[in-house]
């Protein structure tokens, strides 16, 4: 399959920014009928090296060859033109526009200087056709789901002919069943002939799905599509060393309870949900996207309104009505999206760190940036976060830095119970495993931890007790030694076909 | 090279410098004595006005009403300390509390009631002139007090007292935003609501007190309008709302919020001034003028966009080697 001339050919790329070299002399061979794996940790090389194929950014070395001639991609519109698709977490979707439209955007069909509409919905109707789409192409894009608007862009670039599809981390947003589906289409395209060049974290995936993998380090190419092995164990190892065990796994539960949820109903998709968890306890709460994790954690921080049902904390009735109330309390939230809802990308890594706390920073509504300096380059250390985050607005470090900034927030705020929504979302092996650190730190010294995860592995490994929510209903709390990811599934979908909807 | 380039207070301050070398060398009578005074004076009101302003765009809002509320407070000041007798300390404390309460309406109405901050503070730039015209049957009231024009003439040892007011504003204002969590609070809330109100910082409340922050700071400006022109009258304050968003804005403070310094609004406001000034002296017509103000906000916003890009292609003019 890897012989003869690539589709798509990358030629020692190099991208300089301000002095960084991001790409450094970066080669990479893409065939048709090919599903290319483009993986390596944060920070090296990946976006940047995307970028420049597919026309935002222009190399300053090196060239890209098209069937094996010399190509320049001025802009992102001429990288289009030329075949090149691509399908960034972000969307190019317009949200207000139909399904049709937005397949045919800028090249709508015409009869007569008007829009021929009907030529339009058959068209767009077509090319949902042929991945087994069913979408309606009357929709309008705002109302799918983030999987439809995936398929969505995934459509548009076929119906431009594209002759390389590149998805950047297409998964983050999507549950199991939708994951497994979008492979399904990927899997197919490819049998069409298409060159797929596929970039995600989820190691298991890309090893489930890639027939090759370039992996990168440090901007360059640490191991090429002809040498890697596809196989979580061998990639992790070439993205970051030897990281030691994946998973370390303290177990520091004691039976001292610290949160009693009973029966708590909320506004917004939480059912009858009850559990506890002890102190030094990493309790996980797994579940397809929807299930009403998220839900259940923004109710226990305050955020959504409590109907009906009871919470004790610390042996304590409570029932808060705002963050501030919680956070008084002694719980802190770690939300799913980093970027929305935890960070200041106005602010280097302290005042970040110290913001759910200002009042541990002075007495009567003062700061004083000595004690907050001394804070925060204190917990900088003992997280392992980059010494960069004392100067730096946190969004020029990397996701993993960013990630413990958030938790670095809490522990300052001297929290009790860590509510972690997606902890590891977006970052890379070696960040991981340095979260599962800490979450060890945290039990280590009594605290207890909720864990909400869809990566099962990470959800099965890191939990002392999980709970399988589905449809807004905590289904079962079960051992992670009597559940397997496959069990995990089955009790999250199974338990949906008896619940009224 | 590029450090000039990345240090925010020093950019604006070396920008302020530099346009005021090429003023002082061009324009003859510029650094006279009695020049830099009435500078000093001309940039007062509009610079302590821009406190305020530069508050509500680090919450990442704006307030379009000061100018309209500066008109009104005009002539509360002038109805209280002339047609109803108030003592003049009265009267400044009434205007003061005013300027709070001004302030408190487009707060609730922005933070509250969730109406955008433009929208309402484009509602009350109208309101509060229009409130403004009735009083006095909607004339000036001149000669309010003949101890009043002291709080804007006045110096101690030669210099203007308004310089004194503005210098210890600002490092108020300054200390404000640096020592006190409620400063702090005002910078969070602009970077990212979400993530504030996650850390347990009441956003709206946050909001209200930044809008009744520039109210107050409206009110000494009322006072000082008032005191400099001994008069009230409904037309005072036109378009100085737009003076103290420029400053702002030249002095690098981003309208989506959380990004900016204070202290370089009054760099910003002392820039505006200084080529106001220089095209008075060259006897530059008003209509020439606002252009040219103009044209210096998008400059000055300009260069403060493409910071990256100048310095980068200063390093290559150069062939320096950054520094990281």
């Amino acid at each position: 399959m890897r012989q003869g001339v690539p589709v798509w050919e990358a030629v020692g790329l190099i991208k300089r920014f301000a002095g960084v070299t991001a790409v450094d002399g970066i080669s990479l061979r893409l065939y048709a009928g090919e599903i290319h794996g483009l993986i390596g940790a944060n920070g090296s090389g990946k976006s940047t090296l995307i970028k420049m194929l597919c026309g935002v950014y222009q190399p300053d070395g090196g060239s890209i060859l098209r069937q094996g001639s010399p190509i320049v991609l001025p802009n992102p519109s001429n990288a289009r033109a030329a075949g090149v698709a691509t399908v960034f977490q972000e969307f190019s979707l317009v949200p207000s526009l139909t399904v049709a439209e937005n397949i045919y955007l800028g090249r709508l069909p015409r009869n007569r200087g008007q829009v021929d509409w009907k030529a339009l919905r058959e068209a767009a109707a077509k090319v949902l056709a042929e991945i087994d789409a069913r979408i309606d192409v009357g929709a309008v894009v705002g109302k799918l789901s983030v999987a439809e608007q995936q398929i969505v862009e995934i459509a548009k670039a076929l119906a431009a002919a594209a002759s390389i599809i590149i998805l950047d981390e297409p998964t983050t947003a999507l549950g199991i069943g939708e994951i497994a589906r979008l492979h399904d289409l990927l899997r197919r395209l490819r049998a069409q002939g298409r060159a797929i060049l596929y970039i995600s974290h989820r190691l298991d995936e890309v090893v489930d799905l890639v027939d090759c993998a370039t992996i990168l380090k440090d901007g360059s190419v640490a191991s090429t599509a002809e040498n890697s092995e596809v196989s979580v164990p061998f990639m992790v190892r070439t993205m970051v060393g030897d990281v030691g065990e994946h998973y370390p796994k303290e177990r520091n539960a004691t039976d001292e309870v610290l949160l009693r949820v009973s029966e708590v109903t909320t506004r917004n998709r939480v059912f009858d949900v009850s559990f506890e968890v002890c102190r030094g306890e990493v309790f996980g709460i797994g579940g397809v996207l929807g299930s009403g994790r998220t839900e259940l954690a923004r109710a226990l921080f305050g955020v959504d309104p409590i109907l009906a049902g009871t919470i004790e904390f610390k042996g304590a009735s409570v029932r808060f009505s705002s963050a501030k109330q919680a956070i008084r309390a002694g719980i802190a939230l770690v939300p799913e999206n980093r970027k929305a809802d935890g960070l200041f990308f106005n602010f280097a890594g302290f005042p970040n760190i110290s913001s759910a706390a200002l009042g541990r920073l002075g007495s009567h509504g003062l700061i004083s940036p000595t004690r907050e300096r001394e804070a925060g380059r204190k917990l900088v250390r003992a997280l392992e976060i980059t010494p960069a985050a004392e100067t730096k607005e946190v969004g020029y470090l990397s996701g993993g830095n960013q990630q413990k900034i958030v938790v670095a927030r809490w522990l300052f705020a001297d929290a009790d119970l860590f509510i972690l929504d997606e902890p590891t979302q977006g970052i890379d092996i070696g960040a991981r495993v340095a979260v599962y650190r800490l979450i060890n730190g945290l039990t280590a010294s009594g605290k207890g931890v909720i864990l909400i995860s869809s990566d099962d592995e990470e959800l099965l490994s890191m939990s002392d007790r999980v709970g399988v929510m589905s449809h807004g209903r905590m289904v079962g709390i079960h051992r992670p030694s009597e559940l397997d990811a496959t069990a995990l599934v089955r009790a999250s979908t199974g338990a949906s076909l008896g619940t009224p909807a | 090279m590029s450090r000039i380039f990345s240090s925010p207070i020093a950019g604006a301050l070396s920008a302020m410098i530099l346009v005021a070398i090429i003023v002082a060398a061009t324009t003859n009578r510029f650094l006279d004595q009695g020049n830099l005074s009435n500078l000093a004076l001309q940039v007062s009101i509009v610079s302590i006005v821009a406190i305020g302003s530069t508050l509500v765009i680090l919450t990442g809002g704006i307030d379009l009403s000061p100018g309209s509320a500066i008109a009104l407070m005009t002539m509360v000041f002038a109805t209280l300390a002339k047609t109803l007798g108030w003592p003049l300390f009265a009267a400044v404390i009434a205007v003061l509390v005013l300027g709070i309460l001004l302030g408190l309406i487009n707060g609730v109405l922005a933070a509250y009631l969730r109406i955008p901050s433009f929208i309402t503070t484009l509602a009350t730039l109208s309101a509060f002139r229009g409130v403004a015209f009735m009083f006095n049957n909607g004339s000036p009231i001149f000669s309010v007090s003949p101890n009043i024009e002291v709080l804007f003439y006045g110096t101690v040892a030669g210099i203007p007292l308004p310089l004194f007011y503005v210098v210890a504003l600002y490092a108020l204002a300054f200390w404000f935003l640096r020592y006190t969590a409620l400063g702090r609070q005002i910078y969070a809330v602009g970077g990212n609501a979400n993530a504030a109100r996650l850390s347990g910082i009441d956003v709206r409340l946050t909001q209200l007190l930044a809008f009744a922050i520039a109210g107050l700071a409206a009110g000494v400006g009322a006072v000082l309008m008032t005191a400099r022109l001994n008069s009230g009258s409904p037309n005072y304050g036109v378009g100085l709302e737009l003076s103290a968003i420029a400053a702002a804005v030249i002095g690098g403070a981003s309208l989506a919020g959380g990004r900016g310094h204070v202290i370089n609004t009054v760099i910003g406001a002392m820039t505006i001034v200084i080529v106001q000034n220089a095209l008075n002296l060259n006897a530059v017509p008003t209509s020439a003028q606002n252009v040219t103000i103009g044209a210096i906000i998008v400059l000055a916003v300009g260069i403060d966009m493409w910071r990256n890009e100048i310095g980068a292609a200063l390093q290559n003019l150069f062939g320096t080697k950054p520094q990281t």
